[in-house]
């Protein structure tokens, strides 16, 4: 039997700290543990330190801070098991989610957006971060973190934006163009050229970049080019300001006609009010457009382009655009009911379903060209009216 | 040869052990309460001949993963400067503890029947 002193148990204390270990209560199961050891097997004068020094050494393979090492790796992998078992639950649901939810979007039924929209979130936010956090746990990995970080970020940005583009979300395009970037320029390079470095991954990993760039190569090619997209929206300004001219010349003529013959001066009902909310609506619109007042006339001048967007959310429910679109809305209705009885044979009522008007046409030239339409409507009806007197 | 864990030495080969020591740990603290690491180590020596050494690099690491996930709870004492630590069986620590000897026991039966060592019905 040994008697250790308090300043050999500091000694041990400081040698076991020393070695690297940082988990307190670690630290105190070896010191314990090593004192047990040498005051069981030590002989009252024997040498202490020589005696520590093999003890400790019985503990380990190469340092002692593997012991902590294993600890650490036990406390942080319990969850591995269930975290897998997630992953792959949370994988094939999203994969027969989204599935069944493209099904839906085909065939025009209700609840197709709510389970693409849960099938690809599941899919980038939940299925993604869990397969990188357990190959990166994995104890032989065989690819280095950053191309496992970079891999799955850039497909958790790929997969949301084709979420905020089907969703018609903004940013949409910013994340998709992120993600093809990290993907050309970050993971692919890194990826081929440690690949190609070890002759066991050389066939895999050129195969694998091929078919990384054809891939991507495909998807950018559905991609209209910028300059496409300039084109397009040069013609869609252009088809709206010569609705609006065509707008302008029948309202000049039927005011001519008005002033060289002033006592035919008629109208149908609610006429001027229609129009003066389309003109309203309309001036929103491209307000919201350019972000600033502008006229469709000073369009063509400053050369400012209205692009394909969508006016959903300009006429959202709580903004006051809504409540005038809606305004607008039961006055046309009110003008084709009013009108039809006086039982005019020329008089044309103006279509409200599938229209501007019950916001079917969202996309923003679509809406412009709604709202000029049934200005030109209305002063056709005016029209017939002058005609017949 | 030594596992790539570091997890036991002693004179059954490590693979062997490698998937016990959790149940002969839990088995240990059923049976006695309370224990200490270096006291474990000792009646498991005592116990096997010898046979089965467990490593201070094995018992510590599953010590604490069993503490972890609330099985053994731990109790401190102050011996002079050190301090000591028992673990003991918390409640759920011993259901498990029974769950995993019976299953290691019909474990056992079965290798016995796999390996034709004294044929029996299973």
């Amino acid at each position: 039997m040994y008697q250790l002193s308090e300043e050999q148990i500091d000694f041990i204390s400081r040698d076991i700290q020393s070695r690297g270990l940082e988990m307190e209560s670690l630290q105190q199961d070896l010191l314990d543990h090593v004192c047990c050891i040498i005051e069981q097997n030590l002989e009252a004068t024997g040498n202490f330190e020589g005696f520590y020094l093999a003890t400790i050494r019985t503990f380990y393979k190469t340092e002692l801070k593997e012991i902590e090492e294993e600890t650490l790796f036990l406390l942080t992998h319990k969850n591995y098991y269930a975290m897998k078992k997630i992953m792959l639950a949370s994988g094939a649901f999203s994969a027969i989610v989204l599935s069944i939810g493209i099904v839906f979007k085909f065939m025009h039924w209700p609840g197709a957006g709510v389970l693409i929209v849960i099938g690809i979130a599941l899919f980038s936010l939940l299925f993604l971060p869990l397969l990188f956090t357990l190959k990166i746990k994995e104890k032989e990995q065989a690819q280095s973190p950053f191309i496992l970080a970079a891999g799955t970020l850039s497909a958790i940005l790929f997969s949301l934006s084709t979420l905020f583009k089907l969703m018609h979300w903004p940013l949409a395009n910013v994340l998709g163009l992120t993600a093809i970037g990290i993907m050309l320029l970050l993971f692919l390079p890194v990826y081929f050229f440690t690949g190609i470095r070890n002759a066991e991954t050389k066939v895999n990993s050129i195969v694998t970049s091929i078919l990384i760039v054809a891939g991507s190569g495909l998807l950018m090619s559905l991609v209209r080019s910028p300059g496409g997209s300039t084109r397009l929206n040069e013609l869609n300004t252009s088809y709206f300001l010569r609705n609006e001219q065509i707008l302008h010349q029948e309202q000049k003529q039927v005011a001519d006609f008005l002033k060289t013959n002033p006592g035919k001066q008629d109208a149908f009902a609610q006429s001027q009010k229609i129009n003066a909310l389309c003109e309203e609506l309309k001036a929103y619109i491209l307000e919201r457009e350019t972000g600033r007042k502008i006229l469709p006339s000073e369009l063509e001048k400053e050369n400012t382009l209205l692009t394909d967007g969508w006016v959903r959310d300009y006429f959202k429910d709580d903004l006051p655009a809504a409540q005038k679109l809606k305004t607008l809305s039961s006055l046309v209705e009110t003008y084709n009911q009013i009108n039809a009885k006086t039982g005019n044979p020329n008089f044309v009522p103006i279509p409200v379903k599938e229209t501007v008007l019950d916001k079917s046409e969202e996309r923003t030239l679509a809406a412009l060209n709604g709202f000029t339409q049934i200005q030109i409507m209305v002063l056709q009806n005016e029209q017939n009216l002058l005609a017949q007197k | 040869m030594r596992s790539p864990f570091n997890l036991l030495k002693m004179i059954y080969s490590s693979e062997l052990i490698k998937g016990t020591l959790k149940t002969i740990i839990l088995k240990l603290l059923a049976d006695n309460k309370r224990m200490y690491g270096y006291e474990i180590t000792q009646k498991v020596k005592e116990l096997t001949s010898e046979k089965i050494q467990i490593t201070e690099g094995a018992l510590y690491p599953t010590l604490h993963a069993l503490e972890d996930s609330g099985l053994v709870t731990t109790e401190t004492e102050y011996i002079g400067k050190r301090v000591r630590k028992y673990y003991s069986l918390s409640q759920t620590g011993k259901t498990q503890a029974q769950e995993k000897v019976s299953e290691l026991a019909d474990f056992m039966e079965t290798m016995k029947f796999l390996l034709d060592l004294k044929p029996q019905q299973i």
